[in-house]
């Protein structure tokens, strides 16, 4: 019965056999909190210093209405794109072959590693009135650099990867048998698109749209380039803040930073339900 | 995976293209569609801007694209970037191996919240993380007189360049170690310390070589965020030339200064890192497949059960 | 060493994966923990490892509590059902994980780690196999590596998580048969988990029955087997036919047979279970009358299902007779015969079906 009670280690009478639970979860927590979880916390109780009145004054000006109004309307009908686009891309690189497709399935994720400033300065040397596309577009009318259009090209650009990476393991995982299934059935390819292939794709599409908006609401370095900037009319939100800091108002850069990080935690949590949801009818593969 | 998938089109084509009775026509004519519209996008959005990048820099020959890297202050810049990486890369590191250990081998309450948590900077806009260390840091931030006090700088310096990268690039690591040491399971573990092995050991020789190709995965998109960030930086950055210029905020000044070569070729630089990361994921990705499945939304997998 | 474990218990969230278990483990012991999946063996067998602790009761390791005791310095050889080899190594390298992680002071030499591994491969008979990788071994191939990397630490106690579970049958009678024999040789303690009742019958010296958390029965093979104390284990070990108890005027009958004789039938709706080979089939007066619906030859033995009068609404017998009483006899697919029987175990009403 007697033990060398020394010899034991707390966390295994905790119920813990493999060692160091608490050395790694009290670092991830200390670290999260440091880097992660007070400064983000600071940015709030800064705005609450505010007064309500004062950060309903500053949130609600025109100009700032404008920058948040096209900030997350650019990101939509970017996002919107993507998901149209990411579909089509995921789709050939799954089921067809043809030639490079290895390379063009590499080339997918460029925008995740391309530094924003080069995706920038790219997108406006192509579609500025004198570059290689702005100089096509121009006859009929069209100016992408320096407007609204620039903003929407360059948030499609760095959302691009999105819906197709999420799209592309649950086409993958499609099991071959049942559009096989549905053809012995008589159904037509397009009814067995419909039908069968649509409704197990949903839920990564709409992940796929919304990891691509919550990344096109923030950005930054890509939109001021190609945006042109002016106030009112291509000025995007996190230019605003910058704009804010740069005269030294820290209130109202704060202001408009918590309304985002409002808007995009909320984004988040739909994209954990959504992902949530997702796993608990398809059984997570 | 791809590879076996590739062979499967439309199923009623295959079944007529291989009884040879007539040519598979419309369903081929729509594959070929697609595949161009596809390309066509791909194009437009990728090919182009990574080629315009490489145009322009060489726009006024192979000399002016030397002179302008070899700028004394482009070297700063590059300098101060690696310099950031390298101190930026080893914190997430050691925070993405202990946080997948903490999750992957231990099961507590509010681990899922942990696992959100550790997403939070992916849904932060890269100026606010920039703002949150000049409103902790900066001249009028809370700790701004104390660190006037005492002469020490975070922001407009070193230290904050590195905190607002280490804020973007957090979740890196962590998020591709988290899956793959989940799949892992724990058998391994528990057979090296039932044959005697401490943790440390443990972790060592029996985790590390299991995880090594997920670990380097994550270093490599982690290290491409780092050099590349351009928002968050560019905030804390003050823009001081030469001594607080990275490369993507040189590459800002550049353009601005309307030196669009020199931008260019810059940037160039930046683009053939981005071209070195695809190619290094690609070949990580050959070496392990189920990791493109974790680079980017979280898929939990189910763990394996026990009586 | 002995094992003995006193009162352990073991949730996981509201489910108790083992209650109050008391066990005692002679030194040199090679015991069987039985049970169907979800039964708590694996728990229980995990609990003696410590790779779980338990929330209530006491591990003792030759008398001394080792409840908590690190699973590192328990000295235990544990086999995972699924091997756990480590991949990245040869499976020499595997064999000698054990003795490299020593500490310093402890480690043996390189020559000697490199004897004693080469020794332990010939044991498990893959001298050949030293610098080869767990992947390209076959399953009963990794299961000896995992055997002999269990092995090298000189563990005091063997344990196994269903060590066969995942071998195709031929290989799995072979390993039987070489686990029962190593053990014999070596003398370490070692429990086992299994499933398969035939395997804990063929290998053990003691089989646990385990049920829903607690222990059913314990025995040497053939008692648990003939003498099992619950229709749970009578169901578990072995086929069995199910005869409801009939009280006419009295007396207690399985069918027509009057078993009043026998003092545990007293009682309406209990119920009798008779192994196959219990069961007489004859031609002559008396008994059961039957029709036989099917005739199957299994090697050495012939079984027969037989439709008993008046047992329409239950499913028919099933009877097993030696081959030589079969090629003497010849019953036919629809014949008359008459049935007894000559074992029973009668068991109260309203016992569980599981």
């Amino acid at each position: 019965m007697a033990t060398p009670v020394a010899a034991i280690n707390p966390g295994v009478r905790a119920g813990r056999v493999i060692p160091g639970f608490g050395l790694t979860l009290g670092f991830t927590m200390l670290y999260l909190s440091l880097i992660v979880l007070i400064p983000l916390s600071a940015t709030f109780i800064r705005s609450f210093g505010l007064g309500w009145g004062h950060f309903w004054a500053v949130v609600s000006t025109p100009r700032v209405l404008a920058s948040l109004r096209l900030s997350f309307g650019a990101a939509a009908i970017a996002a919107t794109i993507n998901a149209a686009f990411g579909l089509l891309v995921a789709w050939v690189l799954v089921r067809y072959t043809f030639p490079f497709r290895r390379l063009v399935d590499a080339m997918v994720d460029l925008p995740f590693a391309l530094p924003t400033a080069v995706a920038g300065i790219a997108l406006t040397a192509l579609y500025a009135p004198n570059g290689w596309l702005g100089q096509l577009l121009r006859p009929w009318g069209i100016q992408v650099a320096f407007t609204p259009l620039g903003v929407v090209v360059a948030l499609t650009f760095i959302g691009l990867p999105f819906v197709v990476r999420t799209l592309q393991p649950v086409l993958e995982d499609l099991d071959k048998e049942v559009e096989q299934a549905a053809a012995t059935l008589g159904a037509t390819a397009r009814q067995t698109f419909l039908w069968v292939i649509m409704p197990a794709l949903w839920p990564a599409l709409l992940t796929g749209f919304a990891l691509a908006f919550a990344r096109a609401v923030g950005e930054y370095g890509s939109v001021i380039f190609i945006a042109g900037n002016m106030p009112m009319k291509s000025e995007i939100a996190p230019l605003l803040i910058v704009t804010e800091l740069e005269q030294y108002d820290y209130a109202g850069a704060t202001a408009i930073a918590v309304v985002m990080l409002v808007l995009s935690f909320l984004l988040m949590l739909g994209i954990n339900a959504l992902q949530a949801w997702t796993l608990s009818r398809h059984g997570g593969r | 995976m791809i590879g076996s998938a590739a062979d499967t089109t439309d199923t009623t084509a295959e079944l007529r293209a291989r009884r040879g009775r007539r040519p598979a026509g419309s369903a081929a004519l729509a594959r070929l569609l697609l595949i161009v519209l596809a390309l066509g996008f791909l194009t437009l959005f990728v090919a182009l801007p990574l080629i315009v990048v490489f145009v322009q820099s060489l726009a006024k020959g192979f000399g002016a694209y030397l002179a302008a890297i070899s700028n004394p202050m482009a070297w700063s810049a590059i300098k101060l970037t690696l310099l950031v990486a390298l101190i930026a890369v080893p914190l997430n590191v050691v925070f993405g191996l202990t946080a997948a250990w903490a999750i992957a081998k231990f099961e507590f309450r509010g681990k899922s919240t942990l696992i959100t948590l550790i997403d939070l900077p992916f849904a932060v806009s890269p100026v606010i993380a920039g703002l949150v260390f000049i409103l902790l840091f900066g001249a009028h931030g809370w700790f701004g007189p104390f660190l006037q006090a005492h002469n020490l700088r975070i922001v407009f310096a070193l230290p904050g360049i590195v905190l607002a990268t280490v804020f973007v690039t957090f979740p890196f690591v962590a998020r591709e170690l988290i899956p793959v040491m989940q799949a892992q399971g724990k058998d391994d573990e528990e057979t090296a310390l039932s044959l005697g092995a401490t943790g440390w050991q443990t972790f060592l020789r029996v985790t590390l070589p299991n995880i090594r190709w997920g670990l380097l995965y994550g270093i490599l998109l982690c290290n491409a965020r780092a050099m590349g960030e351009f928002g968050a930086v560019s905030v804390v950055s003050g823009h001081i030339r030469g001594l607080t210029n990275t490369m993507p905020l040189h590459v800002e000044i550049l353009y601005n200064e309307y030196n669009y070569t020199a931008a260019f070729a810059v940037a160039s630089l930046l683009a053939l890192l981005a071209l070195a990361t695809l190619a290094g994921k690609s070949i990580l990705e050959w070496r392990q497949p189920e990791l493109r499945r974790t680079a980017l939304p979280r898929r939990d997998r189910g763990r394996r059960a026990k009586t | 060493m002995s094992i003995a474990l006193r009162g352990i218990g073991k949730r996981f969230g509201e489910f108790a994966a083992v209650e109050n278990i008391d066990l005692d483990v002679p030194s040199g012991a090679l015991l069987a923990l039985l049970g169907p999946s979800g039964c708590g063996k694996t728990t229980l067998l995990r609990i003696i490892a410590g790779l779980e602790i338990p929330d209530a009761g006491q591990v003792l390791f030759d008398g001394r509590d080792a409840t908590f005791r690190p699973v590192r310095e328990r000295k235990v050889g544990f086999v995972f059902q699924h091997y756990a080899l480590f991949s990245h190594m040869t499976v020499f390298e595997n064999v000698a994980f054990g003795l490299k992680v020593k500490p310093r002071a402890e480690r043996p030499p390189g020559a000697l780690i490199s004897r004693k591994v080469e020794s332990l491969l010939e044991l498990v008979q893959l001298e050949w196999a030293g610098g080869r990788y767990p992947a390209q071994l076959s399953g009963g191939q990794r299961q000896r590596v995992a055997l002999a990397r269990a092995l090298a630490v000189d563990p005091d106690v063997l344990l196994l998580d269903e060590p066969f579970g995942a071998l195709d049958t031929q290989v799995r009678h072979e390993l039987r048969r070489w686990l029962r024999r190593l053990h014999d040789e070596l003398h370490f303690t070692s429990i086992f988990v299994t499933h398969d009742q035939q395997e804990a019958i063929e290998v053990a010296d003691t089989i646990v029955v385990l049920n829903r958390g607690r222990i059913e029965q314990l025995g040497v093979p053939g008692e648990v087997y003939d003498l099992p104390t619950s229709a749970f284990v009578h169901r578990f070990l072995g086929q069995v036919n199910e005869v409801a108890v009939q009280m006419r005027e009295g007396r207690a009958h399985l069918g027509p047979i009057d078993i009043s004789a026998d003092a545990a039938a007293s009682t309406a709706g209990s119920i009798a279970l008779i192994r196959p080979h219990e069961i007489d089939v004859g031609r002559g007066a008396g008994g059961w009358p039957a029709t036989v619906l099917t005739v199957r030859v299994i090697g050495p033995v012939v079984r027969l299902e037989l439709q008993a009068e008046g047992r329409k609404a239950h499913p028919p017998l099933e009877a097993e007779i030696s081959r030589e009483r079969h090629e003497a006899e010849r019953f036919g697919v629809g014949e008359a015969v008459n049935l007894k029987f000559r074992r029973w175990q009668i068991y109260p009403a309203g016992i569980p079906a599981d």
